[in-house]
């Protein structure tokens, strides 16, 4: 097709909103390409240099001269909601599908049969939804004219990103015809991951590179251990910096706890997870519009987004790799002649970037376990019927389902609703990949501690290098660095805060796939047989009361008088209504006395009496044995029963336990004493288990 | 062993399979068989192959090709890249291949018997290299008799004692007794499928003789493809065409695929030997096979005897091409 440069640049200045706009290095040229079907491309560009503009205009050229519309593939939504703004501006009709808007697949099918569509933008994920490609995919696919895929380095085994689901994207792209065109975009990519992408894309791709240095920020590393002295220094910091910014945490919780915290000081903030559910295009807007300080985000909040006056980007934890931090670091000072990018370094990240490594790939237990319960079903599984079969959790079930699936060939498939064995085994290049993926993500993290020692002013040179840019650009710092020093007194109340949150413990409503077949119970449960939503005070290990618990429980086999003085506190904060009269507890045969012993002293500081009426009747084996819920449940099934001759009183009562996980203890607890006439039953638990 | 995706194999599949990735109905352009034959010459004539059609200055070429297919027509049909893409990735992970009449893998027997009628697709589940094989065919109506399904499962066992591939279509009744005969005794069996390969590869009776390597399922229609009653009859021209010799154990008279497919091959030139089941119960069906030539099945005993029907088969043929 031919390539209109005057429509082209006419589209670039509507787009961007300025009428003497002209392209960038690189970006007509990447248009062209594209548009004259000259070839498989890939661009990289660092973020804000314009990469959108490419695609859009490219689909909008190759609509008007008859062609079909283009589909992105992109990992994150925040992206897309910007983009699709930024596309409707050009008059690229752009539309999304995604599990957050189901109800309007079929409206996006419709205008796409009605040729009212000129690019869609998918998840790697949605691609790989057998729903979505037999019900929605195919009726369009075969119209596809330009296929971009977003975020292109996480093709490679060799990049720091590597999604799981992007190996299917690999095996599609494999075995696309040369003619349709295809254009691959990343803002990080070193040589090896180069290298990676070429062996993927061929070996006619056409490669666009820019440069890595970013001459406006300013980068900084302040170790400082404990996590009260992080909170404390990003109080006071937040307090004084210019602008507005991101701080990124590396767990959800984390988030969660920096928000609450700077917000209980009076910071403007929110919390921005994967879990943040419909609101995050709300927070993605107040950010934009400087309506928030900041938002407190984990990498939910990545790849795409785009306000160029990011004043600050500040790290919590130190992230995984360099890449991961220089894409996250990179989104500050685009527009802005100056921004700060400063690493905060502690104790636990190493934990958590640990936990990451290990947990990325099922174990061999995992797939054997999987692969057998498939072996003996000749008519397959779902998901809940694993969990049934397997002691495995509900998360590693699901990832190693979809690790399996993801190979090729495969040694499962989805038939319907059910997992089947395909006639293909595991290959054991999938474990060495394993190891080798392992092996590079523990290079990156000692990588990343390397940079978190650099002096001042050695920061930026060190990313470039690492990521095999060219470091002769690099200029010093423009911002003085930022104190490092920590406030004693907010300290105090840092750690005050992180021992003050409660957690709630929402009630189970229904019985586990297939009832508990010894108490003959199943569906739902009894709406006057339920639990009331119960409160922990911590979450096991954590930073605030959780490592008091774990000490407790494993060390001194005593809960410390400390433990009963905070949950007072917590139940006295809570203050449910209407309040319980009496207090009883969780029984057990391995601990007989630690969670009797607890309660009593919790019932002596809430001055009501305590009463023993549950007793474990089978010993089983510990519900943290037990790796999902299913199994949690027929752990429980028929072990506890109501032991005292009559209730001893009939008003609501606290049920207090050490451990609360899967629920399931409480449920049943709940049950027999509602059962039995009770009144309310609000659950008290020390600590939540931390699992996946 | 699965043969690699050629780029000919992508531009076939592009022009003439449905590419059927979920419910969505395929589209109207498709080229039939008749106008693929048409096409494929007219790019010998031009000293091209169906991979040129995909390049990245395809485009002159397609208008060369205005004369036998619209140009529009091919454009459309070559457009549908990222539809072929998402079908290879749905077949691949359930390890089926695809294959076409311009791959070097693609069965010689079949190129050689069928000419333009060979199919332009092959997709299969399995190791190829059974595809050479040649062997015994067994084939029979669906409603048979247990005396009949148990002759047919003798007749699959005697085969896997000779060392040879059975071949069949997969049909319930005579075709899967006799494949189960040869299968149990450890025998090479060739299925040639005229519906629903993908569900047939995820069989789990399937799994273990497929990874085996002696089970090998193959069929000319879309993996997705449910049954109709047309495509069953053509899938026997290609039982006929990958074996060495043929026995029919049942047939209807003057109805029926087996009926049709028996009725082609004694029609055929050079033809393989079509037997009838000369045992058991009387079938009208399988005399009127006779009276068109077919050949009463000379009931060989042991592995000599049926050694010997094997190198008369060949001599047989070898005279009626010389002579």
């Amino acid at each position: 097709m031919t390539y209109l440069a005057e429509k082209s640049r006419e589209l670039l200045r509507v787009g961007s909103g300025f009428p003497g706009a002209e392209f960038r290095d690189g970006q007509e040229e990447a248009i062209r390409h594209i548009v004259e079907g000259r070839g498989r491309l890939l661009v990289v560009q660092k973020t804000g240099w314009g990469k959108s503009f490419v695609y859009f205009i490219a689909a909008k050229l190759l609509r008007e001269g008859g062609n079909g519309p283009a589909l992105l593939i992109s990992p994150l939504l925040s992206l897309m909601r910007n983009q699709i703004t930024a596309a409707q501006r050009m008059g690229v009709r752009a539309a999304t599908v995604n599990s957050d808007n189901l109800d309007e697949w079929s409206d996006v099918e419709e205008r796409f049969g009605r040729n009212e569509i000129d690019i869609l933008l998918i998840s790697p994920e949605r691609l790989a939804n057998e729903r979505f490609r037999t019900q929605v995919l195919a009726r369009i696919a075969g119209q596809i004219s330009l296929l971009v895929i977003d975020e292109a380095h996480c093709i490679s085994d060799w990049g720091h990103d590597f999604r799981p689901h992007y190996r299917l994207l690999e095996r599609i792209v494999r075995s696309l015809p040369p003619n349709l065109r295809l254009l691959a975009t990343t803002a990080t990519a070193n040589n090896r991951v180069l290298a990676d992408l070429a062996t993927v894309l061929g070996p006619k791709l056409e490669v666009s590179r820019g440069d890595l240095n970013r001459s406006s920020l300013s980068l900084q590393t302040i170790s400082l251990p404990s996590q009260a002295e992080r909170l404390s220094w990003l109080a006071e910091q937040l307090a004084t910096l210019q602008g507005h910014g991101i701080i990124y945490t590396l767990t959800v919780r984390d988030a969660e706890q920096v928000a609450g915290w700077l917000k209980s000081r009076g910071l403007s903030v929110a919390a921005y997870t994967g879990q943040t559910g419909p609101g995050r295009e709300e927070l993605e807007q107040a950010l934009l519009q400087n309506r928030v300080k900041a938002l407190v985000a984990t990498t939910a909040l990545g790849m795409g987004y785009d306000k160029p006056d990011l004043a600050f980007v500040i790290h919590y934890q130190t992230p995984g790799s360099v890449v991961a931090y220089y894409q996250q670091a990179g989104r500050a000072g685009r527009a802005l002649d100056a921004a700060y990018g400063v690493l905060l370094s502690g104790e636990e990240e190493t934990n958590i970037t640990d936990w990451f490594i290990k947990s990325a790939f099922p174990t061999r237990r995992e797939v054997a376990a999987v692969l057998e319960a498939l072996e003996k079903e000749s008519d397959g599984l779902s998901v809940p019927e694993i969990m049934a079969r397997v002691n495995v959790s509900k998360g590693r079930i699901e990832k190693t389902i979809a690790l399996l699936s993801l190979e090729s060939p495969a040694p499962i498939a989805k038939q319907g609703h059910k997992w089947q064995l395909t006639v293909a085994t595991l290959s054991e290049e999938f474990w060495a990949r394993a190891e080798r993926l392992t092996a590079l993500r523990r290079t990156e993290q000692q990588q990343m501690q390397e940079y978190v020692r650099l002096p001042f002013g050695e920061h930026m040179g060190f990313l470039v290098r690492a990521l095999d840019g060219d470091p002769c650009g690099v200029t010093p710092p423009l911002l003085a660095p930022l104190p490092t020093s920590v406030d004693e007194v907010l300290v105090r109340e840092a750690v005050a805060f992180l021992r003050r949150e409660g957690l709630i413990i929402e009630p189970r409503k229904k019985w586990p796939d297939g009832g508990m077949p010894q108490y003959q119970v199943k569906g739902f449960i009894n709406e006057g047989h339920l639990a009331q939503p119960g409160r922990a005070l911590s979450i096991l290990g954590d930073a605030g009361w959780g490592g008091v618990v774990g000490h407790g429980r494993s060390l001194d086999h005593h809960f410390s008088d400390d433990l009963v003085a905070a949950c007072a506190k917590m139940i006295g904060e809570w203050n449910p209504q209407t309040f319980p009269t009496w207090v009883t507890c969780i029984p057990s045969l391995r601990h007989p006395d630690l969670v009797p012993d607890f309660a009593r002293r919790l019932a002596d500081a809430l001055g009501l009496p305590f009463h023993v009426v549950l007793a474990k009747t089978d010993p089983r084996p510990a519900q943290k044995s037990m790796a999902n819920s299913t199994q949690q449940a027929r752990n429980i099934d028929g072990s506890l029963a109501f032991c005292a001759p009559r209730l001893p009183r009939r008003g609501p009562m606290f049920l207090v336990d050490d451990l609360v996980d899967s629920r399931w203890t409480f449920t049943v607890a709940a049950w027999l004493l509602r059962s039995h006439g009770s009144g309310e039953v609000w659950p008290v638990a020390l600590a939540q288990a931390g699992r996946d | 062993m699965a043969p690699k995706l050629s780029l000919n194999t992508q531009a076939i599949l592009l022009l003439t399979a449905p590419l059927m990735a979920g419910h969505a109905p395929s589209s109207p352009d498709l080229l039939t068989l008749v106008e693929y034959n048409f096409l494929a010459r007219h790019l010998r004539e031009l000293q091209c192959r169906p991979a040129d059609l995909l390049a990245a200055d395809g485009g002159e070429l397609l208008r060369a090709c205005q004369p036998v297919i619209e140009e529009g027509r091919l454009q459309r049909l070559l457009a549908r890249g990222f539809l072929l893409s998402q079908v290879i990735e749905r077949w691949e992970a359930r390890a089926i291949w695809v294959m076409s009449r311009a791959d070097a893998e693609y069965p010689r027997r079949m190129k050689g018997r069928l000419k333009e009628d060979a199919p332009p697709l092959l997709y299969g589940c399995g190791d190829i290299r059974l595809l050479e094989s040649g062997g015994l065919a067994v084939v029979g109506s669906r409603h048979v008799d247990e005396a009949v399904m148990e002759y047919a499962m003798a007749v699959g066992n005697l085969a896997t004692r000779c060392g040879k591939t059975l071949l069949s279509g997969g049909a319930k009744g005579g075709d899967q007794a006799a494949m189960a005969g040869a299968l149990e005794a450890g025998g090479k069996v060739l299925g040639v499928l005229g519906d629903s390969l993908e569900k047939s590869a995820m069989n789990r009776d399937h799994r273990n003789v497929i990874m085996g390597g002696q089970l090998l399922l193959i069929s000319p229609h879309d993996p997705g493809t449910g049954f109709t009653v047309g495509n069953a009859m053509q899938r026997n021209k290609l039982i006929y065409a990958l074996a060495d010799a043929a026995l029919v154990v049942s047939s209807d008279s003057n109805k029926g695929g087996t009926w049709s497919g028996a009725v082609e091959q004694l029609g055929r030139f050079p033809r393989i030997p079509v037997y009838v089941r000369s045992t058991g119960e009387p079938s009208q069906g399988l005399d009127a096979l006779r009276e068109k030539g077919a050949l009463p099945w000379p009931n060989p005993r042991d592995t000599d005897e049926l050694e010997a029907l094997f190198s008369a088969t060949c001599r047989n043929r070898a005279e009626s091409i010389f002579s």
